[in-house]
């Protein structure tokens, strides 16, 4: 397929993959807010929602939750606020429009319709939960549509790339934030609340508590945020299915397997298949977290360089 | 129903004006339906306004539900639009139709001999029988294009000329478009909404088909391919989703199963042209480009485009591409060589003009050009290089001021201004809320060139749905009907 | 008698660049007392090249460099030959001006007569032309003589007044510019009295030869205008002659934006330096062995040429720990 066509399908669906996550955690964070047993002070709760989401804190933003709502849905400065992100998504979409499904196209831009719609004093002076629920369920049914009226051709395996890197290296980088955190509160009452946070943030908490039941110990959540076969977002599922499009695709294409691209994934996929959560405990657990996310990064560019913007000559 | 020699008007047909000086498609002088419409005409009877109103209502969900919609691409609310068309087909019967086919024919022939002429050796204008100037100072004669050998010697691959009939029954060529002629898609779209919309009557009727259209495209460009190479890669070059037509290239480029490309999608390397694909750079031999010729390449021709692919044209020149249609067919199409196609018919194939011309007047020929300005409120004055029915004066609707503003401009520039007299365009019945009234239409069927020459049976008929109006673009309140050319 | 010519043009660009695709228009004619006996262009990066002559005789080779560069080197070396040129008659036969007319069905010398895109009718030049007294005389190439003289008394010479793109309002207004201005004025002028006239891209091979570096051989402009019982008559405005010897002719057209030496496109957003230098050697008989001169560069400032896709932004480094992967758009 055109170059172009998977560039913009490859990033329609990590950008609305990003805003929805983006939506959870927000959502997340608020609710917990109004629980106050957690003993962890309101501004290092705000610094880690931001770190998670990639973005950078402000002393207004540390204090002050309007403040941090705003800038995460709505600030058009941030090019990682939720209507940024998903003005993206629609504009790729756009682009594309004849490649995917009219009710693909119907629904991105349902999506983006509702969102510019949106205010920050209506959605603040109403239910915010229903806001942000609305956003994921908005992206859930262009999934669900996809899944229903796309083809499962090459433009089809660049959607679930698109959506599992970043999924993967989202997920990676929330534990990554906060297990520090919840390795230090092991058996304390107080971050039983911060640890299901964490949990309901990654959509994970009932899928959680159906494998290891009641038992929140940090250990466990790690084992299941990171290797759990699963759960589509556990880190291992995404880059199995990760490694899956890549497969197809490179079948479609006849690129080599030998190539940066593949070796890369097939790295992290081994990692997530073979390595255990005592292991990554005992040894280098930020480093371990920290390779995950790197690794996403080097597929994603070498991605691009061998089926979006190669050169020329190594085209030949 | 009894016919009788005067005229009984029946329901729905009580608004329906018969104009004097002007055809009517369906009826005859004496107010009967003509033969071929005869069994539309008893259709139409038995059906009330409300069945009819309920096709309609049909037809439109049909449309949208095809996604056949005009204009959506610069919604911000995400609303489709219907493009406009009217229920009722035209139907045009065998013979006349043959009429048209010929006409069409030796029309193409010749201006493709013409083009070839003129970028090469000239031969016509030595010969004095086109004059030098009007085809040198045409805004689209490629200076670029002179001496270069385009593929088979086929300059126009696919060609849109307008027809209207005449008062006396005759159809006549109004212009021809041999640049980016569009319109094809609402002509199968139309196709497939009708046939559901009066079933029993396409089916008794028999009228010829027009939806293998994108199978003879498809021939028309693998006829182009260099080398003779029987499975070229074949492409359709869009602007882009901005572009007005964008729906159309979309269509088209499904139908025939080629890939839809922007110029961004296409690189020239080494003089080839190849197009970025995931599976590596791709070798593309044909272009089917719905691009003008000033942005296809910012090389060659405006340095500011940003849709076109740069060093395309070189890679044109050395015959590594084809392009269909050619760069530089432009000239063909100036509303002034228009008026002496019926001589360039002459001169290459020694025939007379089976299809004429309408009467015009060359602003840049001096006497002609003082009965143009003595008779403006009569005249249609066109600009020689616009299209859409922009650029024009319609003298017999025209204000003093806009006289004056079109005296001064053909002044200023009068090799820039044609003008004809105005013409009543043949009429025929559209549903018009809820009741069957006349409009003007004109026809543009279409024409592609490769190892024959084939001509789509009927085409895009247009309707100037506005009372009163004759006006068929579709950017000016037009809109178009399916057209019925019968076997018999 | 004969000449090797050496040109060279470096581009540089601020950031690299991609996707590069140009055409030169370096080689010198053959026509008229003009031959070019060899001819060849050496790119760096290394290209494959391709050419092709145009409607006008002028032969143009095109290249392309796909991968990122910043910088591109072309030097293109000839060998002509250059005949004795007979100096034209200073008057013809007043009959010749309707001998024009009827040659103008001709499409090159008709072609001649249309305003181009730095060649046309402004206010200023109605001015001129009525300030310096400029209309037809009894025949045209008397005519064409006194426009050449009458501009180069007018005009000053004076580089960095004007640029590449300058309209002829430019040099109407200031009264100073180079050869390209010059040349685009007669142009016009002539165009206005109904005489085709085309422009000449070329060199000017320097009078004096006394070793002193201060005079470089450049690139020149003139005009050359119909005059049908001789042809093409050259006619350089900037320096008060008809074209001589020294005259060496290498692409004909409406104006300059016809035949500009280099023209190109690539993607990028780096801004472009311009760097040429012009060697032109006179041997009097056939030289067997042709050795490189040491260059004097002359720095030009180019506008930038149009980067296509200019808006995908370089993104600075960001370090990993806040790093998140942005679209490109």
């Amino acid at each position: 397929m055109l170059s172009r066509v998977a560039d913009s399908l490859y990033w329609l669906s990590r950008n609305l993959e990003r805003a929805e996550h983006a939506a959870r955690m927000i959502d997340v964070h608020l609710n917990l807010v109004l629980d106050e047993s957690s003993s962890t002070p309101l501004r290092q709760r705000r610094e880690r929602l931001l770190y998670s989401l990639w973005m950078q804190p402000t002393p207004q933003l540390l204090d002050d939750d309007y403040a941090l709502t705003q800038y995460v849905t709505f600030e058009p400065t941030n090019d990682a606020s939720i209507t940024e992100t998903i003005a993206l998504a629609r504009e790729n979409a756009r682009q594309i429009r004849e490649q995917i499904s009219s009710e693909m196209w119907t629904q991105i831009n349902k999506v983006y319709l509702d969102i510019k719609c949106a205010s920050m004093e209506e959605v603040w002076g109403h239910q915010p939960h229903e806001f942000f629920r609305s956003v994921r369920e908005g992206s859930h049914l262009f999934q669900g549509i996809t899944d229903a009226t796309m083809n499962r051709s090459e433009g089809w395996q660049f959607i679930q790339l698109g959506r599992y890197i970043e999924r993967a290296q989202s997920v990676a980088r929330v534990l990554d934030v906060n297990v520090g955190a919840i390795l230090e509160a092991d058996g304390g009452g107080d971050h039983y609340v911060q640890k299901i946070g964490l949990l309901k943030s990654v959509t994970s908490f009932e899928a959680y508590s159906k494998v290891y039941h009641g038992d929140l110990e940090s250990r466990w959540i790690i084992e299941f945020l990171l290797f759990n076969p699963s759960f589509p977002h556990a880190v291992r599922f995404c880059v199995e299915h990760m490694n899956l499009a890549l497969r197809e695709i490179g079948d479609e294409t006849g690129v080599s397997k030998q190539s940066r691209l593949y070796r890369c994934a097939g790295r992290l996929n081994s990692m997530l298949s073979y390595d255990m959560v005592d292991d990554v405990l005992d040894g280098d657990l930020h480093g371990y977290l920290h390779d995950i996310q790197h690794l996403c990064h080097l597929i994603h560019e070498a991605l691009f360089e061998t089926y979006i913007a190669y050169t020329i000559e190594s085209a030949s | 129903m009894a016919r009788t020699t005067t005229r009984t008007v029946s329901q729905p047909f009580v608004n329906y004006a018969l104009e004097a000086g002007c055809y009517d498609e369906m009826f005859n002088d004496d107010g009967a339906p003509r033969g071929h419409y005869a069994t539309m005409y008893e259709r139409l009877l038995d059906l009330t306004a409300e069945e009819l109103r309920y096709r309609q209502s049909s037809a439109d969900m049909n449309f949208l539900h095809q996604g056949i919609t005009f204009t959506v691409y610069g919604h911000e609310e995400g609303t489709e639009k219907i493009f406009p068309y009217d229920l009722l087909p035209r139907i045009i019967p065998s013979v006349e139709w043959h009429t048209i086919e010929k006409g069409l024919t030796q029309r193409i022939t010749a201006l493709n001999l013409f083009l070839h002429d003129i970028y090469h050796g000239g031969k016509i204008i030595a010969d004095r029988v086109v004059p030098f100037d009007l085809v040198y100072s045409s805004k689209h004669f490629r200076r670029e294009m002179r001496g270069v050998d385009v593929p088979r010697n086929l300059y126009v691959s696919v060609c849109g000329t307008d027809l209207i009939r005449m008062p006396d029954g005759r159809f006549a060529v109004l212009e021809d478009n041999l640049r980016v002629p569009s319109g094809v898609s609402y002509m199968l779209a139309n196709r497939q909404v009708m046939k559901r919309v009066f079933p029993k009557v396409f089916a008794n009727y028999g009228v010829r088909p027009v939806d293998y259209y994108g199978q003879a495209l498809l021939n028309t460009l693998r006829h182009l391919a260099p080398n003779g190479n029987p499975t070229p890669t074949i492409v359709l070059l869009t602007p882009g989703v901005h572009n007005s037509a964008y729906f159309e290239h979309t269509f088209l480029a499904r139908l025939m199963g080629i890939e839809l490309v922007e110029g961004r999608d296409l690189l020239v390397h080494n003089n080839i042209v190849y197009m970025r694909t995931t599976a590596g750079l791709r070798r593309v031999d044909v272009i089917y480009r719905r691009i003008d010729d000033d942005f296809i390449d910012p090389l060659a021709f405006r340095p500011d485009s940003i849709l076109g692919v740069p060093g395309l044209f070189n890679a044109y020149r050395a015959g590594n591409v084809a392009l269909a249609n050619a760069i530089g067919t432009g000239v063909a199409d100036d509303k002034a060589v228009y008026y002496y196609v019926p001589a360039i018919i002459r001169y290459y194939l020694g025939e007379d003009p089976i299809l004429t011309n309408i009467d015009t007047y060359l602003c840049n020929d001096e006497q002609q050009r003082s009965y143009v300005l003595a008779h403006l409120d009569q005249l249609v004055v066109k600009a020689v290089g616009e299209s859409g029915g922009y650029g024009m004066l319609i003298g017999t609707q025209s204000t003093a001021a806009e006289r004056d503003e079109f005296r001064a401009r053909i002044q200023a520039n009068p090799r820039n201004y044609i003008a004809q007299p105005t013409i009543q365009l043949s009429r025929a019945p559209c549903f018009i809320d809820g009741q069957i009234e006349s409009r003007h239409v004109d026809l543009r069927p279409y024409i592609l060139s490769g190892d024959s020459v084939k001509i789509i049976p009927g085409g895009l008929t247009r309707v100037a749905l506005r009372k009163g109006s004759l006006v068929v673009n579709s950017s000016q309140g037009g809109g178009s009907k399916d057209t019925w050319v019968l076997y018999e | 008698m004969f000449y090797t010519i050496q040109h060279t043009t470096t581009f540089r660009y601020s950031q690299p660049v991609r996707e590069s695709v140009m055409e030169l228009r370096m080689q010198p004619r053959s026509d008229g007392v003009q031959h070019t006996l060899s001819f060849q262009v050496r790119l760096d990066p290394k290209a494959v090249l391709s050419s092709f002559r145009d409607h006008l005789g002028n032969v143009i080779h095109s290249f392309n460099i796909p991968g990122a560069h910043e910088r591109l080197t072309v030097l293109a070396e000839s060998l002509i030959e250059m005949r004795t040129i007979e100096e034209p008659p200073l008057a013809v036969a007043a009959a010749e001006w309707e001998v024009i007319e009827s040659s103008l069905s001709l499409a090159d010398v008709f072609d001649m007569l249309l305003p181009s895109k730095f060649v046309y009718s402004t206010p200023l030049l109605g001015d001129l032309i009525a300030r310096l007294h400029i209309r037809r005389l009894d025949d045209p190439m008397s005519t064409i003589r006194m426009i050449g003289a009458r501009l180069y008394e007018h005009f000053e010479y004076m580089p960095n007044t004007t640029t590449v793109d300058s309209p002829i309002d430019d040099i109407l207004t200031n009264g100073r510019g180079v050869c390209q201005d010059y040349a685009h004025v007669m142009l016009a002028i002539c165009r206005e009295l109904r005489i085709p006239a085309r422009y000449v891209s070329g060199y000017l091979v320097q009078q004096n030869r006394n070793g002193t570096a201060s005079a470089v051989d450049q690139s020149h402009a003139w005009v050359e205008c119909f005059i049908p019982s001789i042809g093409w008559v050259g006619i350089d405005p900037t320096n008060n002659l008809t074209a001589t010897e020294r005259h060496i002719r290498v692409a004909l057209g409406s104006d300059y934006a016809d035949v500009p030496p280099t023209r190109g496109v690539y993607k990028g957003v780096g801004e472009q330096v311009l760097e040429v230098g012009v060697k032109i050697q006179r041997h009097d008989s056939l030289p067997t062995d042709e050795a490189l001169l040491p260059m004097q560069y002359e720095r030009v400032e180019m506008p930038p040429t149009l980067p296509v896709n200019g808006s995908r932004k370089a993104a600075p480094p960001v370090p990993l720990d806040i790093q998140i992967q942005q679209q490109q758009q």
